[in-house]
């Protein structure tokens, strides 16, 4: 009895401890709740690059990081998905187009010399100096005509380029690329040392978004190989906040049946289901908190699902005691042998649904994981709640009591009369489990 | 120990005296699901036992928060004018929202959804600007609320996979229930699980041919969910007959013992799949708006599967068991 105790005050302190973590620790949405969007990107090889291996796809990752990050909208997250794909989570965006461009660009700035072709035209070569060399990038405008343009700040070794390649090219052109397009080809009159350069706009000139954003791609880096978006999902803020609206009261409409028909079907032992629910629900919120799993619309779908299969174990093991009161067994025993002999159905069946729940984590897309985390975290936990909530709550209202009030369980007084009659058990032997 | 009262005269469901009734019954449900299957099987050039999603198919979907339930009259009119901007055979459906509140401005109300083909890279991220466009001339109000793409290759890699997926879980099923139980056993399970997967598929393959709903990875998700769960119910009375069988095997006949342990566990068969259906008609009916056909098949599934579980594995059983026995006496 000490023991159960003991038992008891430690269910309530964990009790206790998850509604402090639920009232403290802030709960991870997922963007389909809070609106966002999510990009995955695939690596594409090329004649220049024709495998990806994993140093292109940690400067692909770090160059999407630093374009997602120079666009300012909150937390984003890009993670290496296998070996050659990127997802990108956006927060608070819907219309991508924008974000769209912005990650697919390569941003390659190239500085090329003029060269003649085999038929006469003239074209341009590369000259390795490229955007590799660059210490930074920022918005500038021309002194005499006030037109926007990219001042360009080489490293050491850029600069060291530089001044060679305009040595070179004193009284020629020079040929400034972005993206595979010509910006400019200014003339060099000079050789320039000291690590500076400027691109203009060409005749028009830029637009002060155009040259802001070549200085943020030039900033964040070349990709080193191009990426194409392969997968999208973009949600609204509205519809984000429309579907925790709902899963809220659905949530609430299902734990709120479940627990209904628990008390009438089981009555005493459906009051005591229902407190260890109420400890199941909170103590699996606050493991979603603490880990932390992130809640998507269909993890939620997950988590009131789990809550109506964590009574499953509850009403098999009643099923079981309300079996063994019938066979005349005394209350202490009988719920004793009601864990036990329900215990190994619900071990397989939480086995098998656990299985299928790791195939469906392993499997990948991103709703089908959220919905396959919550389910596992919320069979693994039933079996705990069962086990143990249930378990002690049971012993410590009943006791080592008799069964006074057979209606408490459900059970008809009849019910049981006639099973000390079948069996010819005395009520004695009974109470120490022992039937004929 | 086993309560040999359990066996009576009279059951509350007597599965084994009416074995054929039952078989037959499965049969007339399992028909028309069969026929939608192959129907599907057959007409579509793609072959695939249900009208596939832009994740197996590639392609895009658009979905729109309108302020009013788009007529025949709208749909045909955006369709047409979608077609003039270069946009090739769209889908356009409205989607009924449960929990309609009009005086709520903030609470989407009715959805419109236009599916075509791929449009996530940066080349088309125009087309989607003149389609939002095109859709605000028939409303006063059009948000675009949820984007989704999926390109070609991902698609046909996400079917490939989502098939392994299913395989697998069927086969760690059959092992897991074997190695439990006996042989005999994991393969009942086995055609349970069938009878459960062809009942959801079915109903989801009448409704793509009536309704044109198409399935995506959360219906493969929802199936596998079902397979996990359904498997409970069969689980609880295989465990009961093995149980029975350990005490009473030399008193009664497996009939019986099938018979008597089915109406042991039906109460707790019915009880566990009724709390689960709760949660399930509360997400379904309450719900959010984008996982409605997510929940109605894990909720078919679940019927079916405790359905099953009574009426298909108990009699498979009984009728394989009384095989073995008839084997038996015949080498003694």
């Amino acid at each position: 009895m000490k023991n159960k105790l003991i038992l008891f005050w430690l269910i309530i302190a964990l009790t206790l401890g998850s509604i402090y973590v639920i009232y403290k620790k802030k709960t991870s949405l997922g963007l389909d709740l809070v609106g966002g969007s999510r990009l995955l990107l695939e690596a594409q090889t090329s004649e220049a690059v024709p495998k990806i291996t994993p140093e292109i796809m940690d400067s692909l990752q770090y160059a999407i990081e630093n374009r997602v990050n120079a666009m300012g909208v909150g937390e984003t997250i890009v993670q290496k998905i296998g070996t050659k794909r990127l997802l990108v989570e956006i927060p608070n965006i819907t219309d991508t187009k924008k974000a769209k461009e912005f990650i697919g660009q390569t941003a390659q700035l190239e500085f090329k010399r003029p060269v003649t072709l085999f038929d006469g035209s003239q074209g341009w070569e590369s000259t390795g100096l490229t955007g590799k060399d660059l210490k930074k990038a920022l918005v500038g405008s021309t002194p005499s005509t006030g037109e926007w343009m990219v001042e360009l700040e080489f490293n050491l070794q850029g600069a060291q380029k530089f001044s060679n390649l305009t040595k070179e090219l004193t009284g020629k052109q020079m040929a400034i690329f972005f993206n595979g397009k010509l910006q400019s080809a200014p003339r060099v009159n000079e050789q320039i040392s000291g690590g500076h350069a400027q691109i203009t706009g060409g005749e028009g000139g830029f637009e002060y978004e155009e040259a802001k954003e070549m200085v943020d791609l030039l900033n964040a880096g070349a990709l080193p190989v191009g990426a194409e978006i392969i997968q999208e999902e973009s949600v609204g803020p509205t519809l984000g906040q429309d579907s925790i609206n709902k899963s809220k009261i659905a949530g609430l409409v299902g734990i709120g049946a479940v627990m209904l028909f628990m008390i009438i079907y089981y009555r005493a032992l459906g009051v005591i289901s229902c407190l260890a629910l109420l400890i199941y629900t909170l103590i699996n919120f606050a493991i979603y908190k603490l880990v932390p799993v992130t809640l998507t619309l269909t993890g939620i779908a997950g988590f009131i699902l789990s809550i109506g299969m964590a009574i499953d174990a509850n009403i098999l093991i009643f099923e079981r005691t309300k079996e063994e009161l019938r066979m005349g067994r005394s209350l202490f025993t009988a719920i004793n042998s009601g864990f036990d002999r329900a215990f190994t159905s619900i071990f397989d069946s939480n086995v098998s649904t656990i299985m299928t729940c790791l195939i469906l984590y392993c499997l990948g897309a991103s709703m089908v994981k959220g919905f396959a985390l919550t389910l596992i975290i919320g069979v693994c936990l039933s079996m705990f709640s069962a086990i143990t909530v249930t378990k002690n709550f049971m012993h410590l209202a009943f006791g080592t009591s008799e069964l006074k009030y057979p209606q408490l369980f459900g059970l008809k007084k009849e019910e049981i009369e006639n099973a000390y009659k079948a069996q010819e058990t005395k009520r004695e032997k009974a109470k120490f489990g022992v039937l004929d | 120990m086993a309560n040999t009262n359990l066996i009576k005269d009279k059951y509350k469901i007597d599965i084994i005296k009416y074995r054929y009734f039952w078989l037959t019954f499965t049969g007339i449900i399992l028909i028309p699901c069969i026929v939608a299957i192959i129907y599907l099987m057959v007409t579509q050039p793609n072959h695939a036992p249900l009208k596939l999603g832009i994740d197996f198919t590639g392609g895009t979907i658009l979905q729109y928060d309108v302020d009013k339930k788009a007529t025949t009259g709208d749909i045909a009119n955006i369709r047409q004018s979608l077609e003039k901007i270069g946009v090739k055979n769209p889908v356009i459906q409205t989607t009924a929202i449960n929990g309609t509140n009009e005086e709520n401005k903030e609470a989407v109300n009715h959805l419109l959804s236009i599916r075509t083909t791929f449009l996530g890279d940066k080349e088309s991220a125009q087309k989607v600007e003149e389609i939002t466009n095109t859709v605000s001339n028939s409303f006063n109000k059009t948000e675009l609320v949820a984007v989704n793409s999926v390109g070609p290759t991902l698609g046909s890699e996400l079917l490939k996979n989502t098939m392994a997926a299913l395989i697998l879980a069927f086969i760690l099923m059959v092992v897991y229930i074997s190695f439990r139980f006996r042989f005999e056993y994991g393969w009942i399970a086995l055609l349970t699980l069938f009878h459960d997967a062809i009942i959801v598929l079915g109903v989801f393959a009448i409704k793509g041919i009536f309704q044109d709903t198409t399935v995506d990875s959360l219906f493969i998700t929802a199936i596998l969910t079902v397979i996990g769960y359904s498997i409970n119910d069969t689980i609880v009375v295989f465990d009961r007959i093995r149980e029975n069988m350990r005490f009473l095997a030399k008193k009664y006949s497996s009939d019986e013992i099938i018979n008597a342990s089915i109406n042991q566990t039906i109460a707790r068969s019915i009880n566990t799949s009724l709390t689960t259906l709760f949660t399930l008609f509360a997400l379904y009916f309450f719900g959010g708006s984008t996982i409605k056909d997510f929940v109605l098949a894990i909720i078919i599934g679940v019927i079916a599967g405790t359905y099953s579980s009574i009426f298909v594995a108990g009699v498979i059983l009984a009728i394989v068991k009384e095989n073995m026995e008839k084997k038996n006496k015949k080498n003694a």
